[in-house]
């Protein structure tokens, strides 16, 4: 505005002097550069630099990889968060979702534990090849699989299965290290004894601590055993809890066990809605999910054309995220379950497979947007990254 | 040859209206964004079955299709109007004080609200008569002399607004009214401006308050995002570049102009022209070495302060809106109507009943906003990030829990329900608005909205050769304000490429 007519204002010469006054001993945002960066990365780093310290043969299959701070500070997270891994396997940059084992009260590192899977090129390159002292990089923690004390009750009830067990553990550290006055009744189903991670220590803590109440349930024990035998069942739950009320559901495992323990859950009139599950990882056999057309096998080949310029070739039955990192194509990610949206990308033509139920923002879907770690081709693709 | 015309520096909402304004001028843009969503503070985010809009309560400025708004015509301009879905809002806002447990529903029109107070405020019946003129008035001396640029302006063409228009709105609702309660009433669109009325310029709230009532308050289908995806949608068929996951690390600089930007992984990519829609400080103080700071910007910096942030609970009930309490899409809940104690409370870490809050039911106005027979809804309580910032690493989890604890605590007052209903929350802090937004004090309001750093005292205008700055760090905040300025950005532009 000109001069002019500001001068025509009533009050102009008050602002006028503010504006004097206040350049004067205004404070200089130059001497704060950078800084909102390191309040972020207090909380939220989107890298961290680890480095193996230790690691620990839990079972004949499973090892805990402990994890310190290159720079010596690891930022604190909520029990039951993961850190996404990001690691260089057979010359394919990839990454994977790690739930936290150890405590949050233990500010030292971070444990992973890993086991292992049928041609788990991530698993098994961290059980194989990772030694005392390489260097890995990671996510900030992340995730929502955690408690929260507005949405859940004290006492908890936790279903897990095989390497479910992670998130649990580092819940049930927490509630004993720092004495916490939370309950948690832990189911923990497994094929045999011998299978199974952290059985010592959740004797252990269940013995000395009243507010842990550890229940493992074997599918295939030998005979000496005398704990509940076969699967986490209705009857097993209830049995062993007697009321079902005033208590908060978590669940984590294999895909299996979902399929097995939620209708189990819904036989005793638990709301599904209020049931906490962790995603692990995209879906198996994708082909049998419902609405997957028969028409189409998980071996069908398709193209997937990339800005309109790069090409390759991919099955169907294989995630598009995997199958990017596989041509050398690197699409941020976290969770690669669906849930986070990070590895959101355009699709511009053809068509994929999403599970339903997909957290896919309505806008997203409309202007083809996929979350690419669950979507599958269908058809030859052209994508934006 | 330069590898674009124009880069634009952060896909917020002026960003986009930038971007999508010039591509449609066959001009060509890359758009670079840290994040992996365009719209800035314009987005939503998935939680169980809900869709959370994070920071839209009402849009003004889109009005009908009779009476079209400015921002019609801008979404018809851009290429977007075809993608949109407007839902207009009932009502401009439920007043709730919280002392008295009243509750006042001002609905959206001057004539409407005027019968409404005068009947509930019947001694001061004149003075409401008078003041709603004088908002007219005052907004009007806005459109015409500081946007339309009448030639002719003067104190004697447009009285009252060279006289009020400087003032702040609490001198001026002293002026007319008695009672606090209806002065509280008449400036409780200030939470969306981010400080009291004592501090707030009367011109920016007659306008925001005559500009509601012309045009509605209304919301989008599909939430905020899909503002944000259909421009990003109408970027990319104009043939415009988006880069998602890539932020810039360094606008590039050759004899005091710009020559293009550094990536933050490391990419040289070269234009004459630089939007940054990132904010003022990071824009001169981060993306720039301080020996290309022009001395007029460091004066101008230093007269200004950054805005609050706020404390926000995002809320999925597993019940209708009725259920939990709801009847009115907006609700302004004042705990206080002293301006000191409001303003302590907003650099207060916690929450209690002495807080302003804004509490929006979207279901309200779009029955399928959220899923069949549940509802959403946002609390927000201005705070600025100063407490937050003190809050050790270690602690943060918990004290969010306490906050979010004390704010249903609040609302419990005049939502009774509210913590029986609750499937989904997520709760957000001035931390959280740093982390996505990467703003000082995690604000997404740019500077605090003093009548000194008024665009009328800090004209947009960045002293250096190719870069202009787009948002609400160079012009008013809220959502009309930012796209508007985007698009004024792109056709300063227009005309310097075809100079």
């Amino acid at each position: 505005m000109k001069q002019e007519l500001l001068e025509q204002f009533e009050g102009y010469d008050e602002i006028r002097r503010e504006i004097e006054i206040s350049r004067k001993f205004g404070d200089d945002f130059s001497l704060e550069k950078g800084q909102v960066a390191e309040y972020v990365n207090r909380l939220h780093p989107s890298l961290i630099n680890l480095r193996v310290g230790k690691i620990i043969e839990e079972t004949a299959s499973t090892k805990t990889l402990r994890l310190m701070a290159v720079n010596g500070y690891l930022p604190p997270f909520q029990a039951g968060q993961y850190i996404s891994l990001s690691v260089e396997v057979d010359m394919v940059r990839t990454g994977r979702a790690y739930s936290i084992s150890s405590s949050p009260s233990q500010t030292g590192y971070y444990d992973i534990t890993v086991r292992r899977v049928d041609n788990g090129r991530v698993s098994n390159f961290l059980l194989d090849k990772v030694k005392v002292g390489d260097f890995l990089q990671s996510s900030g923690p992340q995730g929502t699989f955690h408690y929260h004390p507005i949405l859940h009750q004290k006492e908890i009830v936790c279903l897990a299965g095989g390497s479910g067990i992670t998130p649990f553990m580092s819940m049930i550290r927490e509630i004993t290290d720092r004495g916490l006055p939370r309950t948690v009744h832990l189911f923990y189903g497994s094929r045999t004894l011998d299978d199974m991670i952290f059985h010592q220590e959740l004797s252990q803590l269940s013995e000395q601590f009243s507010s842990i109440n550890y229940i493992p349930v074997i599918e295939g024990p030998d005979c000496e055993y005398k704990g509940k035998t076969g699967y986490i069942t209705a009857e097993v739950i209830q049995e062993t809890l007697g009321s079902l009320a005033g208590k908060s559901f978590f669940i984590c495992g294999p895909q299996a066990m979902y399929k097995f323990c939620l209708p189990e859950l819904d036989k005793l009139g638990i709301n599904r809605r209020k049931i906490k599950q962790e995603m692990f990882g995209p879906p198996i056999n994708i082909w049998e999910y419902q609405g997957w057309p028969s028409e189409i096998k998980a071996e069908d080949r398709f193209t997937v054309r990339v800005n309109g310029s790069k090409s390759f070739e991919t099955n169907a039955g294989e995630p598009l995220l995997a199958a990017l990192e596989d041509n050398g194509l690197v699409v941020p990610s976290l969770c690669r379950s669906g849930e986070c949206s990070q590895c959101r990308i355009k699709l511009v033509a053809g068509r994929v497979f999403q599970p339903e139920g997909t957290p896919v923002r309505k806008s997203d879907r409309k202007y083809g947007y996929i979350h690419s770690c669950v979507s599958y081709p269908l058809d030859n693709l052209e994508i934006l990254l | 040859m330069t590898d674009y015309d124009v880069i634009v520096i952060g896909a917020g909402n002026a960003g986009l209206t930038s971007a999508a304004y010039l591509t449609q001028k066959g001009v060509k843009v890359l758009v670079l964004e840290r994040h992996n969503v365009p719209g800035g503070s314009a987005t939503s985010f998935c939680r169980g079955r809900f869709e959370f809009e994070v920071s839209l309560h009402q849009i003004c400025g889109i009005g009908t299709e009779k009476a079209p708004g400015p921002l019609r015509n801008l979404f018809e301009r851009i290429g977007v109007l075809d993608k949109l879905e407007f839902l207009e809002m009932n009502d401009l806002y439920n007043f709730l004080y919280l002392p008295e447990k009243r509750s006042i529903t001002l609905p959206p029109d001057i004539g409407e609200i005027a019968a409404l107070l005068q009947g509930l405020f019947p001694k001061e019946k004149e003075a409401i008569k008078a003041y709603l003129e004088l908002v007219t008035k005052v907004a009007y001396g806005v459109i015409s002399v500081q946007y339309l640029q009448d030639p002719d302006a003067s104190k004697d063409k447009y009285p009252e607004y060279f006289k009020y228009a400087l003032k702040n709105t609490q001198e001026v609702l002293d002026r007319f009214f008695k009672d606090p309660i209806l002065k509280s009433v008449l400036g409780a669109y200030w939470g969306y401006l981010g400080v009291p009325p004592d501090r707030l310029g009367f011109s920016d709230l007659a306008l925001m308050f005559r500009a509601y009532c012309d045009f509605k308050p209304q919301h989008f289908k599909g939430g905020s995002q899909a503002l944000s995806n259909a421009i990003a949608d109408a970027i990319l068929e104009n043939g415009g570049s988006i880069r998602y996951n890539c932020g810039a690390e360094k606008i590039i600089m050759k004899n005091g102009a710009v020559q293009g930007v550094m990536t933050q992984t490391g990419d040289e990519i070269t234009s004459r022209f630089v939007i940054s829609n990132s904010s003022k400080i990071s824009t001169y103080y981060e993306l720039m070495d301080p020996e290309d700071v022009p001395e007029p910007i460091k004066a101008e910096l230093r007269q200004t302060t950054v805005a609050m942030s706020s404390f926000v609970l995002y809320l999925g009930f597993n019940a209708e809106p009725r259920d939990v309490g709801f009847i009115e899409s907006t609700n302004f809940m004042v705990g206080s109507i002293d301006n000191e104690m409001a303003y302590k409370r907003m650099k207060a870490l916690d929450i209690n009943e002495n807080d302003f809050a804004a509490i929006s039911c979207y279901d309200l106005i779009d029955p399928q906003f959220s899923p069949p027979a549940t509802c959403q809804a946002m609390a927000l309580a201005l705070k600025y990030a100063d407490p937050w910032l003190k809050v050790p690493p270690a602690q943060y989890a918990d004290t969010k829990y306490q906050c979010a604890e004390s704010f249903l605590n609040v609302l419990d007052n005049f939502f009774p329900n509210i913590r029986n209903h609750i499937e989904e929350i997520e709760i957000a802090t001035p931390l959280t608005f740093m982390r996505y937004l990467g703003t000082p004090g995690g604000t997404f309001y740019g500077f605090d909205n003093f009548i000194k750093d008024s665009e009328m005292f800090l004209p947009n205008d960045s002293k250096v050769p190719g870069l202009y700055n787009a948002g609400c760090w160079v012009g008013m905040p809220g959502y009309q304000p930012t796209l508007e300025s985007g698009v004024r950005t792109a056709k300063s532009i227009v005309k310097e490429l075809n100079a």
